[in-house]
């Protein structure tokens, strides 16, 4: 049979609507859920994707990319390049698989959202697909790591994870529901096709790629570039969404904007900043998290709302200060937390290691290299349990990351404070302004119980670090540990089993150090 | 982290038969550590008794040990050592800080 060609049908299948007759407007797109606002309906018949796509096409390319990544994972399964890999690179990965993996899954429901709630038929054509890639997402995510399960049971919290109530899950759900689940579909183009997938998991996706293949990790290098391709398509139902929301209300654009990229560069500065500066080993570093965020995440980002005639963010100079701050405090919290993580933490701080972060960032030993002389001392002289907690970090009612983590010790203008909010006779605790700002806002959709809260509501039984422990889902086998068996620290070793790097600075007074 | 203990207080604080006042979680920072803890104080604890709690969790752990004596603040006011939690008048919730006398 004689095909009709491309470009006599392709207009009409993608952006088919029709005028209803037999129920209202509003109760098939409700505003709850596709969400209006100030936007005349005749606005939507401009919403038009910049890369076009029929099915038989996408069904193609994505056999492609599939048998692409799996024929790869076969060849590869006989060799021994995962013996051969970095503890600090494996905990990359099992980082990204527990904390990514069904967030994807996640993904699918927000765009089937948009796919039946959205209010262009372009755009709801353009959601099938992106429905159908995170998919493919959460299948090959969860796929790669099932055959690592055997050689360390870490892997398993690939599928496990998001199922828990890990600190770093809750952190994670919370956010993600808040982008994904509970706004309207217009939010939600927003916040996750614009703001999220273009301007961090894109740009994340290549640094990642680059440096699990420089890690030797080419399973790992393949799937992720195979689902950064997907991304960089569907992430294009972002513009065209914010194009018409600016031109009938720019305020909410800009809120929307505002509030997820805050939210997620909280995120990014626990899932990646430590992988960056920590984790990856030395000699295989390209750039600093600072550096990277600078170039792809803040420069790139910057230039895209402004095309759109939209500011730069209100919190734009704390966010800048804290990229020499932030993952510094969570790669420390997480280490000194180590149990209550699926991964095992690198410490990262060799000499070698502090002279590479002191040239990237000043300030690192003032603020943060004098507490890993402390932790450095306490591992010489096997006073482990003094490097391992029996308390938790209290946690922002909006990001759910301790507080502290938005500032730094020795930081005169970002401090470690609370910045508290009362409301209903309840006070809330907040690791920022903005986070405060964004919590009063929004609240109604973006609040969880932090792991505090559950805690002292009585929600963790028995209220001990076991319990803890326990109610997160960790088990012996799995709850982290340090990545080397703390062999870096002998490094600093000396006749009294203590050391400083030479770049250590004191600050504390004259003759009462080291007591 | 694999002891069983109130994951709130020191160990001998878990271990003793029944405390006598009433629990008051606060969200505590230790001068020069980095970030807040949940701890639990009672009610009847002096501020002395609740300086040392929040000392615990961090002196020796991230911050070196100093031959000083410790302060207690709330909202930038220096609370007096002897005066309880309660006459304090610090709730559940409250942001406090510990650091060393100058």
């Amino acid at each position: 049979m004689a095909r009709m060609p491309r470009e006599k049908w392709y207009d009409i299948a993608r952006d088919l609507d029709w005028e209803l007759s037999y129920v209202d407007y509003e109760a098939v797109f409700p505003e709850w859920l596709s969400g209006h606002g100030k936007i005349p309906r005749e606005a939507w018949a401009k919403w038009d994707e910049p890369y076009k796509v029929t099915y038989p096409e996408y069904v193609a390319t994505q056999r492609e990319k599939e048998t692409g990544a799996y024929s790869v994972k076969a060849v590869l399964q006989k060799s021994k390049v995962f013996e051969q890999l970095d503890e600090g690179w494996k905990s990359v990965a099992k980082m990204h698989f527990g904390g990514v993996a069904l967030i994807e899954d996640l993904a699918v429901y927000a765009e089937l959202r948009m796919a039946r709630f959205g209010l262009a038929g372009a755009w709801r054509n353009m959601a099938i697909f992106g429905s159908l890639d995170e998919t493919r997402h959460t299948q090959i995510s969860l796929f790669f790591p099932h055959e690592l399960i055997g050689k360390d049971p870490q892997y398993d919290w690939a599928h496990k994870a998001y199922q828990t109530n890990d600190w770093a899950i809750i952190a994670a759900r919370a956010t993600f529901d808040g982008m994904m689940l509970n706004p309207n579909v217009i939010d939600v183009a927003i916040q996750l096709p614009f703001t999220f997938e273009t301007g961090f998991t894109n740009v994340q996706f290549v640094a990642l790629s680059a440096d699990a293949l420089e890690s030797g990790d080419i399973n790992f290098a393949n799937m992720i570039s195979s689902i950064q391709t997907d991304e960089a398509r569907h992430s294009q139902q972002g513009g065209p969404t914010l194009e018409i929301l600016v031109e009938h209300d720019p305020k909410r654009a800009q809120w929307i904007i505002d509030k997820t990229f805050w939210a997620s560069a909280r995120l990014f500065s626990v899932l990646t900043g430590p992988g960056m500066d920590y984790y990856t080993p030395l000699e295989m570093r390209k750039q600093s998290y600072k550096e990277f965020m600078q170039e792809w995440i803040a420069g790139q980002f910057l230039d895209q709302i402004q095309d759109y005639g939209l500011k730069k963010p209100w919190y734009w100079d704390e966010f800048m200060a804290g990229l020499d701050t932030w993952h510094h405090s969570l790669h420390l919290g997480v280490w000194y937390w180590r149990p209550t993580v699926w991964w095992k933490p690198q410490a990262g701080v060799t000499p070698e290691e502090r002279d590479w972060l002191h040239e990237k960032y000043q300030k690192w030993e003032k603020q943060f290299g004098r507490i890993w002389d402390v932790i450095i001392e306490n591992v010489n002289n096997d006073r482990m349990e003094q490097t391992l907690p029996e308390t938790l970090p209290w946690l922002c009612n909006l990001c759910h990351l301790p507080i502290g983590t938005a500032g730094s010790p020795f930081n005169d203008k970002y401090p470690i404070r609370s910045y508290p909010l009362k409301h209903n006779g309840y006070t809330y605790h907040f690791c920022s302004r903005p986070c405060r700002q964004i919590w009063w806002e929004d609240r109604d959709t973006m609040h969880d119980p932090t792991v505090i809260e559950r805690l002292l509501g009585g929600e963790i039984q028995p209220p001990t670090v076991e319990g803890i422990l326990g109610w997160m889902g960790l088990t012996p086998e799995v709850m982290g540990d340090d990545a080397y068996g703390y062999r870096w620290a002998k490094r600093y070793q000396n006749g009294n089993g203590t050391g400083q790097h030479p770049n250590a600075q004191s600050t504390a007074p004259a003759g009462q150090e080291g007591r | 982290m694999t002891e069983t203990q109130d994951a709130t207080g020191p160990a001998d604080q878990a271990a003793e038969a029944e405390p006598e006042g009433q629990p008051v979680p606060v969200n505590a920072l230790f001068e020069d550590d980095f970030v807040m803890q949940l701890i639990l104080v009672l009610d009847t604890d002096t501020i002395d008794e609740a300086a040392q709690k929040v000392a615990y969790h961090v002196v020796g752990r991230r911050v070196r040990p100093r031959d000083a004596a410790l302060v207690f603040r709330v909202d930038g006011k220096v609370i007096p050592g002897h005066l309880t939690v309660a006459e304090a008048g610090i709730s559940p919730l409250s942001s406090v800080l510990v650091g060393w006398a100058r």
